[in-house]
C-alpha cells in the first residue's frame, strides 16, 4: 500500500484534468489510511467485527440474565422473583403434561416442515438454477421473492381469509353442497403456514449448492449409464448435501422457535413453545417460569442446529475447514 | 439399460455396419445452426479426431452423438442401431469429459464402479473388474483416494478408467487434455493411444489441437463454421488440405492473393506462379482471385540444390528471423511479389547466424507445394 500511496501516484498520473472524481476519494482515504500504524494492521479486522460482536454479545448478557431469572420462584404476592436460587421451576416443566406437549408439538413441527420444505424446495431451486428459458428463470425469482414483501402475520390473516369458516375455500364448497368444513385452528393448518412461509428460505439456501454442480457432472452421471432419476439420487443429491443440510438447519430453527403461525392460525389450540413463553411472561406474568421455557428452547435449538453442523461440517455453508 | 446396452453388442456381433453413420446431422440455436449438415461414417476400432476453433462446432457434434443434444435434422446409427429418442443414458458411449467430472463424493474406485453399477453389472463381478481396469491406468493402489486427492494426470486416468470399464462400443473424447501442460499432455496423448489399442474400442476426439489429431487420430475431420470442410486420414490431410481454412487451420505458414491463371497457375503482379489444386471442388477458377497456399518448411533457401521442373525461384529479403530450438523461422519480404510475405523455415539452426535481417536471399519451392484455392472460401487471417 505505502509504495502506492495517492500522492506520488498523482504526480506519476495523466493530466489533471481527466483525473477522476472517485481517484481522489480514494487518494484520501488511502492517504489517511497510511497514517495507521502498520503494527496495529491486525487490529483492523476486530474494529471491523466490533458492530456484530456486540450484538451477539447483548444477546449472550440478554440469555445470562434470563438463566438466572429461571433459577428464581414467582412470588405472586408481590410479583418479584425470589431472592434465593432453587430448581423449582424446572421441576414444574418436568411434571407438566401441557408443556411436553407443546414441546414434542414443536419438535415434530421441526421436522415435518423440514423434510415437507427440502422435498418441495428442491425441484424449485433446480429448476430455477438450470432452465436455460430467461422468462421461466424470472418468474420463478419473482415467486421465490415475493413472499418476503409480504410479512408473516399478513400472511398468517391471508389464510384466515382464505380457510375460515366462512372463508373463500368454504363458500367456494358450498357451491357443490360440501362443507362448511373447520380448516383452521388445527396442527395441520399450522404445518400448512409453516412450509407456505419457509419454502423461499429452503430455496435460498438450496440454491448456491445446486448452481456449484456442473452440468458436465450430469452429463457424467448419464454417460455412465445412470437415469435422470438415478442420477439425481446418487450424484446430485450427495453432491448438494451442503446445500440440504444449510436449509435444513434454517428451516429446522426457525420452525421450531415460531411464533405468529401458531398463534394465527392455530387460534390457542396449537401453540408452540415461544407461545408458550410469551403467555408466561406477558399473560401469567411469571417470568422464572417463562425463562426456564425460553432456555429449554434455545437449548433444543442450538442442538439441532450443532448436530446437523457437526454431520456436515461448516463446509454447509461453503466456509472452510472441517470444524 | 442393459439390455440396449446387450442388445446394441448383439447387432454388432451379427452385422458389420460401421461404428457411426451421420447422415445430414444439424443442430441449431436460436437462427445460428452450430452444426450443419454433418455427414460421415466411421467403421469399429478406429480412432477419430474432429478438430477445429471453438465455435466450429465440434462440441456440439459431439453432444448429438454422445445424446446430450438432440439433431433438428439427419440421423445417426450407432452400430447400425437408428439412435432416433434414445436418451444418454441408454447409448453404448463412454465419455471422457473437457473438466472431467469425475464426482467429488467417491472415490476413485467408487467413480469407476458406478457405470458398473448403472448399467447393472454382476455385483460379484464388480470389484475384478474395477481393479482390473485402475491396473490399465496404472493407479494400482490408489482406489480408495477421492478425487481432490489426486493429481491432475491421475485424476485423468480416473476419467479414462470410468469411461472405458463397462468395454463401451465407443468412446468419446471431449477435448480432456485441452487444459493440461505441455508434458502431460503428449504423456496422456501416447496413454490414450496406448489403451485405445488395447482395448481396440472405437473412438471419437474432439479438439483444436491440430498435432493431437495428427499424432493419434486414423481418420481427421476439419470443421469450421458448424461445416464439415475435410474427412481423411491425418497424412492426406495434413499434405492435401481440401479448403484454405483447412490450410490455415493445419499451420500452413503463408497465403499468398492473386489471380488465377490455367495451369494451373497463379499470377501476383507480373509473376506467374505454377502451383496445384489439391481438391476440384475448391480450385480457383482462371480469371478470378485466387489464393496461393504455401507451407514454411518446403520452402528452400539459398541457391544451393537444383530446382524442380517448373520450380519457383524467388529473391527475398530477411524481416525477421526467429530462433525456435530445433528450427529456424524466417519472416521474409519478397519484392517481385509485391512485397508480399513469406515465412520458411530452416532445420539447421547453426546456419542463422548466416541470415540476419536485412539480408538478400534466395527462395526456391516446387510447384506441388503451392496449393491454389477459390479466394472467395479464404476466412482472411483472423481466423
Amino acid at each position: 500500500m505505502a509504495p502506492f500511496s495517492g500522492r506520488s501516484d498523482r504526480r506519476t498520473g495523466p493530466a489533471l484534468a481527466s483525473y477522476r472524481f472517485s481517484w481522489r476519494v480514494f487518494d484520501v482515504l488511502e492517504a489517511l489510511a497510511a497514517q495507521w500504524p502498520a503494527r496495529a494492521m491486525g487490529l483492523v479486522k476486530w474494529f471491523l467485527l466490533l458492530p456484530a460482536l456486540l450484538i451477539v454479545g447483548l444477546l449472550i448478557f440478554g440469555l445470562v440474565v434470563m438463566a438466572d431469572a429461571s433459577f428464581r420462584v414467582m412470588d405472586f404476592r408481590t410479583y418479584q422473583l425470589s431472592e434465593h436460587y432453587s430448581t423449582a421451576n424446572y421441576v414444574r416443566l418436568w411434571g407438566w403434561g401441557a408443556f411436553w406437549a407443546t414441546l414434542w408439538r414443536s419438535l415434530g413441527a421441526a421436522l415435518l416442515v423440514t423434510l415437507i420444505c427440502l422435498v418441495l424446495a428442491f425441484p424449485y431451486a433446480w429448476a430455477l438454477t438450470r432452465t436455460p428459458n430467461r422468462r421461466l428463470r424470472r418468474v420463478l425469482l419473482v415467486g421465490l421473492f415475493l413472499p418476503f414483501f409480504v410479512g408473516q402475520v399478513v400472511r398468517a390473516y391471508g389464510w384466515l381469509v382464505i380457510l375460515g369458516y366462512e372463508g373463500i375455500v368454504n363458500k367456494a364448497l358450498a357451491v357443490f353442497g360440501l362443507g362448511p368444513y373447520r380448516l383452521l385452528f388445527s396442527y395441520p393448518a399450522v404445518l400448512f403456514g409453516l412450509v407456505q412461509y419457509m419454502l423461499p428460505f429452503a430455496v435460498l439456501m438450496l440454491m448456491p449448492a445446486l448452481a456449484a454442480i456442473p452440468e458436465e457432472i450430469e452429463r457424467a452421471a448419464a454417460s455412465c449409464g445412470a437415469s435422470p432419476l438415478r442420477a439425481v439420487l446418487r450424484v446430485i443429491l450427495p453432491m448438494a448435501r451442503p446445500g440440504l443440510i444449510a436449509a435444513a438447519l434454517v428451516v429446522a430453527t426457525l420452525t421450531l422457535t415460531d411464533f405468529a403461525m401458531p398463534a394465527i392460525l392455530g387460534g390457542g389450540t396449537n401453540d408452540f413453545l415461544a407461545n408458550l413463553v410469551h403467555d408466561q411472561f406477558f399473560r401469567t406474568s411469571n417470568a422464572g417460569l417463562g425463562s426456564a421455557i425460553a432456555l429449554v428452547l434455545t437449548f433444543l435449538g442450538t442442538t439441532i442446529a450443532g448436530l446437523l453442523l457437526t454431520r456436515a461440517g461448516t463446509q454447509a455453508f461453503g466456509l472452510r475447514g472441517t470444524s | 439399460m442393459a439390455s440396449t446396452v446387450v442388445a446394441a453388442r448383439g447387432r454388432a456381433g451379427e452385422t458389420s455396419a460401421p461404428a457411426v453413420e451421420a447422415q445430414g446431422l444439424a443442430r441449431r440455436y436460436g437462427t445460428v445452426w452450430a452444426v450443419h449438415d454433418a455427414s460421415f461414417r466411421l467403421e469399429r476400432g478406429q480412432f477419430l479426431t474432429i478438430l477445429g476453433p471453438s465455435g466450429s462446432g465440434k462440441s456440439t457434434l459431439l453432444k448429438l452423438i454422445a445424446g446430450f443434444e438432440r439433431p433438428d435434422r439427419g440421423q445417426l446409427r450407432l452400430f447400425g442401431a437408428n439412435m432416433d429418442g434414445v436418451p444418454a443414458h441408454r447409448r453404448p458411449i463412454g465419455m471422457v469429459f473437457q473438466r472431467l467430472a469425475l464426482f467429488p463424493h467417491m472415490t476413485a474406485a467408487g467413480n469407476i464402479a458406478f457405470p458398473l453399477e448403472m448399467r447393472r453389472f454382476d455385483p460379484r463381478e464388480i470389484p475384478a473388474r474395477v481393479a482390473r481396469f485402475l491396473k490399465l491406468v496404472r493407479l494400482e493402489g490408489l482406489g480408495d483416494r477421492r478425487p481432490h486427492e489426486l493429481s491432475g494426470g491421475q485424476q485423468q486416468r480416473v476419467a479414462i478408467a470410468r469411461a472405458l470399464v463397462f468395454e463401451p462400443e465407443l468412446l468419446l473424447l471431449d477435448e480432456p487434455l485441452a487444459s493440461l501442460d505441455v508434458r502431460l499432455k503428449e504423456e496422456m496423448q501416447l496413454e490414450f493411444r496406448r489403451i485405445q489399442r488395447e482395448l481396440g474400442v472405437t473412438t471419437i476426439n474432439v479438439t483444436h489441437d491440430q498435432r493431437e489429431a495428427l499424432v493419434l487420430s486414423d481418420r481427421v475431420i476439419v470443421m469450421a463454421r458448424g461445416r464439415i470442410l475435410q474427412e481423411g486420414d491425418p497424412e492426406t490431410v495434413w499434405r492435401n488440405p481440401a479448403h484454405p481454412f483447412v490450410a490455415r487451420f493445419l499451420g500452413v505458414g503463408t497465403m499468398l492473393r492473386g489471380q488465377a491463371e490455367p495451369g494451373p497457375a497463379i499470377r501476383i503482379g507480373d509473376r506467374l506462379l505454377p502451383g496445384r489444386a489439391p481438391n476440384p471442388l475448391t480450385a480457383p477458377r482462371p480469371g478470378q482471385p485466387a489464393v496461393a497456399a504455401l507451407r514454411a518448411e518446403r520452402v528452400r533457401i539459398g541457391t544451393t540444390g537444383a530446382l524442380t521442373e517448373n520450380g519457383t525461384r524467388l529473391a527475398a529479403r530477411v524481416a525477421d528471423v526467429v530462433f525456435e530450438g530445433e528450427r529456424v523461422l524466417y519472416e521474409l519480404v519478397v519484392p517481385e511479389l509485391g512485397e508480399a510475405q513469406l515465412r520458411a523455415v530452416d532445420l539447421d539452426p547453426g546456419s542463422h547466424a548466416r541470415h540476419r535481417p536485412g539480408a538478400e536471399i534466395t527462395v526456391s519451392w516446387s510447384p506441388d507445394d503451392l496449393l491454389l484455392f477459390d479466394a472467395s472460401l479464404d476466412p482472411g487471417s483472423d481466423s
